[in-house]
């Protein structure tokens, strides 16, 4: 199978000065090294995607490079071949192996702090389905307050209400503005929503707070926030770090929630799907979390329920060493992908604003591998159905995916929305995304793009087209 | 075994299974015995592969239909998303439906495997005696020999939420359906007893260790006069060896794996619900942008994950129909071949089936020589280890612990406490289980007893 190759971050160092001491615990030997990763390489290793579509859109659905998915393959076939033999001698310990990489990755304490789920929406359904039984079993009393942001994702609000409303509890909505100029402004409602709890009597028993939001995107201080949490006196803390892995620096002790959570298929190139759920303290003070698909490890910790949830493809939490080497491959590894994302997103980003007249709708010190930039107001964006449609007309005529935000201007009476320098409000944003495979050309496409649009005269006002009515923006 | 004479089902163009044939056909002869073996060339060869009911298999026309699906999820996963998914999703359902004889496609839904199918239902089931739409102390009721994990997950959620659990013993060996039916006639009664209700019975449509068909129809019946609320049938190994016919048998959700004997890859499952008030409750525990919008719908998305397992049912479809009879007629020869394959090696061990072939399907349990002295699980998975590292053997082996004052059946030596149970799939032949009779064969010749594992 894949031979583990842990030590991967000499290629930071071409002179071969030193191995791997910027991640020292992740290289196990010394390695011969090869030159970083180079263009037609990694064009290579994206040779699946479509290559007439301008792909700014990573934080959806991801990406997965073509080693990494050979690997899985390997798996496959493996299983495949004698699959009795695969359950009993190959599936446990490269699922420990993978999980113990994913250790490292995200400084957890312990091996058993560190479960592999399905995504970051199964590992939410996990969090509230215990939150459901501490009410029904009466640990939290009816009207207790669980808090989550109001950017929160739309499948985590559902599964809140599933579980917690529908278990007695109550359910208390941060506020957040957008645009954005500072993290304060985050700190100030967060602190704000938790003083009118205190202030009404109501015990905080959970508050789900997102590290990246998903629409509109922006980093979250959520370090600081857990602390606060901390001070007023909140029960327990749950980051939905869906997007961080690969994204912003993931470092879970430091950040100190009780339950965090992110999909490794988005920004750490494994196949669809796969994600981790880290849950602080392994001792028998922690909760006892359960996986809600129950099989025969039930009560065994939930690293090992979740090891084992039936007869499943199991594939994509195998290629985790797989994609350590992938990522090792490039200078800097996972550090140095993550800073020429950032850096990238931010100055396209910027590029896309001036040449729209518009602006960024966050600050880039609160942005990550993502960027929301604010589109022409002329353009007419009056609802999340014209957003839809908005997306959908790019993808069609101009093939470029790109998810579009609706930001509802304010209401009369409130502060002026913003507007862009013709003084239109601006009410759309685009989220864009830089990841390893994109080019300058996919964002300079999207620019002429919408310019072509304006020049037009197109107005989402105007357009009576049907689109389909769900919204999914990852 | 694997060879067929063509006929004219070329011509029929699949009418045997009428209701499936959409399209014409080209006229072609059924699948050959080479066709199949290459079909299944990825298994591995040195392997007598005799446990088709753990993990199931697929050909390798359903494989590379599989990776076309996830090749066109990763070309443009947002196209995909908007536009492929669901109907895709959609004609899967719409095939599964006409499979099983629903009634009407919201009572289908896709699944992982019926696992998930389990925790849906009895998450349900938890949050009725939660809410108190049923009282704490009524019964749910299972059968003895129901899968662990299915057991554990009625602990996890009707136990927890207050729900009394009522197991019925089944005897093993069994010799008909009437011993069965007479247990679960009294466990109803003890159900019942001090006022309680039956809210929920769980009932095996083949149970999975030791293997028998259970006469669910006839189960299902007695619920209904015995006014049990609802009736689960677990059918994990059904579709595909057994007929599944849901109207016929009558229960209010029943479940099957498309991956272990349909030929889909791991994994896929159908949930059916039958149209009620209740049905209309049930959510799938990963909750997502659908909650609310039925089941069927629910889980159509529940997040980003990899659904092509369950997009190649069209494929797989196609695979069965090259076969003589299609799935009617791969059932009805995996039948006819396990049995054979069963009394050939209780013949060869001197020992006898552990049920009469009306009660199995495309697997079957045969004692083994008591000699090997099987006396506990641990045993009986350590000698099946045995087999498969030194005899390369897959077959899983039950161990069946005779009770105290019952006839034990004997072998004529000593009692037999352990059955394999074998299977019989399109791939397997007649060499694989004279491997394992062989095999068993030798060990008893050279003497061996479980006692001589180290412990």
């Amino acid at each position: 199978m894949d031979a583990p190759r842990d030590d991967h971050r000499l290629s930071e160092n071409r002179n071969g000065n030193g191995c791997g001491e910027a991640d020292g615990r992740l290289s196990k030997r010394p390695r011969p090294h090869p030159a970083p990763i180079s263009a037609a390489e990694i064009v290579e290793e994206f040779s699946h995607n479509d290559p007439a579509v301008a792909r700014v859109n990573n934080g959806s659905f991801g990406c997965c490079p073509a080693s990494v998915l050979a690997a899985q393959l390997r798996w496959q076939r493996l299983f495949l071949r004698q699959p009795d033999e695969f359950y009993f001698s190959s599936l446990h310990p490269s699922l420990t192996r993978s999980r113990s990489l994913v250790l490292e990755l995200i400084n957890a304490a312990h091996l058993d702090e560190v479960s592999l789920v399905d995504n970051a929406t199964t590992a939410a359904a996990i969090i509230f389905q215990h939150v459901a039984w501490s009410f029904i079993e009466g640990a939290f009393n009816p009207g207790d307050a669980v808090v989550m942001l109001h950017y929160a994702y739309g499948a985590v609000k559902r599964s809140i209400h599933a579980y917690v409303t529908r278990a007695g509890g109550h359910v208390v909505e941060v506020p957040l503005p957008f645009p954005l100029s500072s993290p304060d402004e985050v700190v100030a409602e967060f602190r704000r929503t938790l003083g009118l709890c205190r202030a009404g009597g109501r015990r905080v028993r959970l508050a789900v707070i997102d590290h990246i939001t998903s629409m509109p995107c922006v980093v979250i201080p959520v370090k600081e926030l857990t602390r606060i949490c901390r001070e007023e006196g909140v029960d327990q803390v749950f980051v939905d770090g869906a997007h961080s892995i690969g994204n912003v620096e993931v470092d879970v002790q430091d950040i100190g929630a009780d339950f965090y959570t992110s999909n490794l298929h988005k920004w750490l190139f494994c196949p669809s799907s796969v994600a981790f759920l880290h849950t602080r303290g392994s001792s028998a003070a922690a909760p006892r979390l359960h996986h809600p698909v129950v099989s025969h490890e039930y009560g065994n910790g939930l690293p090992l329920e979740s090891g084992w949830i039936g007869n499943r493809d199991y594939t994509p939490q195998l290629v985790v060493p797989a994609v350590v080497e992938f990522v090792e491959r490039f200078e800097g590894g996972l550090e140095g992908i993550r800073r020429r994302n950032h850096e990238k997103v931010v100055e396209m980003g910027k590029m896309l604003a001036e040449s729209w007249g518009t602006f960024l709708g966050c600050p880039p010190e609160m942005s990550c591998s993502m960027i929301m930039v604010g589109l022409p107001g002329c353009v007419g964006i009056s609802s999340e159905t014209d957003a839809m449609k908005l997306r959908a007309l790019l993808r069609d005529e101009f093939k470029i995916e790109v998810p579009i935000h609706y930001q509802s201007p304010p209401k009369d009476g409130e502060a002026a929305g913003a507007t862009d320098e013709s003084g239109a409000t601006v009410t759309g944003y685009a989220r864009i995304s830089h990841q390893v495979y994109n080019v300058e050309n996919d964002y300079c496409r999207l620019r002429d793009a919408v310019h072509k649009l304006v020049r037009d005269g197109f107005s989402c006002i105007q357009s009576t087209e049907r689109v389909p009515s769900k919204v999914k923006d990852g | 075994m694997g060879t067929h004479h063509r006929d004219d089902c070329a011509e029929n163009g699949g009418d045997d299974n009428g209701h499936l044939a959409k399209r014409p056909r080209p006229a072609s002869c059924p699948i050959s015995a080479a066709e199949i073996a290459e079909e299944f060339a990825h298994h591995d060869p040195s392997v007598a592969r005799i446990n088709n009911g753990s993990f199931g298999s697929c050909p390798a026309s359903v494989l590379a239909a599989q990776l076309r699906w996830q090749r066109l999820f990763l070309r443009q996963p947002d196209e995909f998303y908007f536009h492929r998914l669901q109907p895709a999703l959609l004609r899967s359902r719409i095939l599964v439906k006409e499979l099983i004889n629903a009634a009407d496609l919201d009572e289908v839904s896709l699944v992982d495997n019926a696992t998930t199918a389990a925790a849906i239902v009895l998450q349900h089931a938890s949050w009725a005696f939660s809410e108190g739409g049923f009282r704490k102390g009524d019964a749910v009721v299972m059968l003895h020999y129901a899968y662990g994990a299915v057991k554990k997950s009625i602990h996890a959620y009707v136990a927890r939420a207050g729900g009394h659990i009522i197991e019925v013993p089944l005897p093993f060996p069994v010799s008909s359906n009437e011993e069965i039916v007479l247990e679960f006639r009294k466990a109803l009664e003890l159900g019942k007893a001090n006022g309680r209700r039956v809210r929920l019975a769980v009932i095996d449509h083949v149970t999975s260790m030791p293997s028998v068909v259970i006469p669910v129809k006839e189960l299902t019946r007695i619920c209904r006069e015995e006014g049990v609320d609802q009736v689960f049938v677990d059918a994990a190994h059904a579709i595909g060896s057994v007929e599944v016919d849901v109207q016929d048998i009558g229960a209010d959700f029943y479940t099957s794996n498309l991956h272990k004997w349909f030929f889909c890859p791991p994994s896929v499952a159908f949930l059916y619900t039958k149209k009620c008030s209740a049905s209309s409750r049930l959510h799938h525990p990963v909750v997502s942008h659908e909650y609310g919008n039925g089941l069927p719908l629910e889980s159509a998305w529940i997040g980003t994950r990899d659904y092509s397992a369950q997009l190649v049912v069209p494929s797989m479809m196609d695979f069965i129909g090259r076969f003589e009879g299609g799935i009617e007629g791969i059932r009805k020869r995996n039948h006819e071949k396990v049995v054979e394959m069963g009394k050939m090696l209780a013949d060869a061990w001197g020992t006898f089936l552990g049920s009469p072939p009306e009660m199995c399907c495309s697997m079957i349990m045969v004692g083994l020589p008591g000699c090997l002295g099987i006396l506990s699980e641990k045993d009986a998975l350590k000698l099946r280890s045995l087999l498969r590292k030194e005899f390369k053997v897959e077959v899983p082996i039950h161990y069946q612990l005779p009770k105290d004052g019952e006839v034990v059946e004997k072998d004529g030596s000593s009692t037999v406490t352990g059955y394999v149970r074998i299977s019989h799939q399109v791939y397997n032949m007649e060499g694989d289980y004279h491997k394992l009779r062989d095999a068993v064969h030798k060990l008893v010749n050279d003497g061996f007893n479980c006692t001589m594992f180290p412990s």
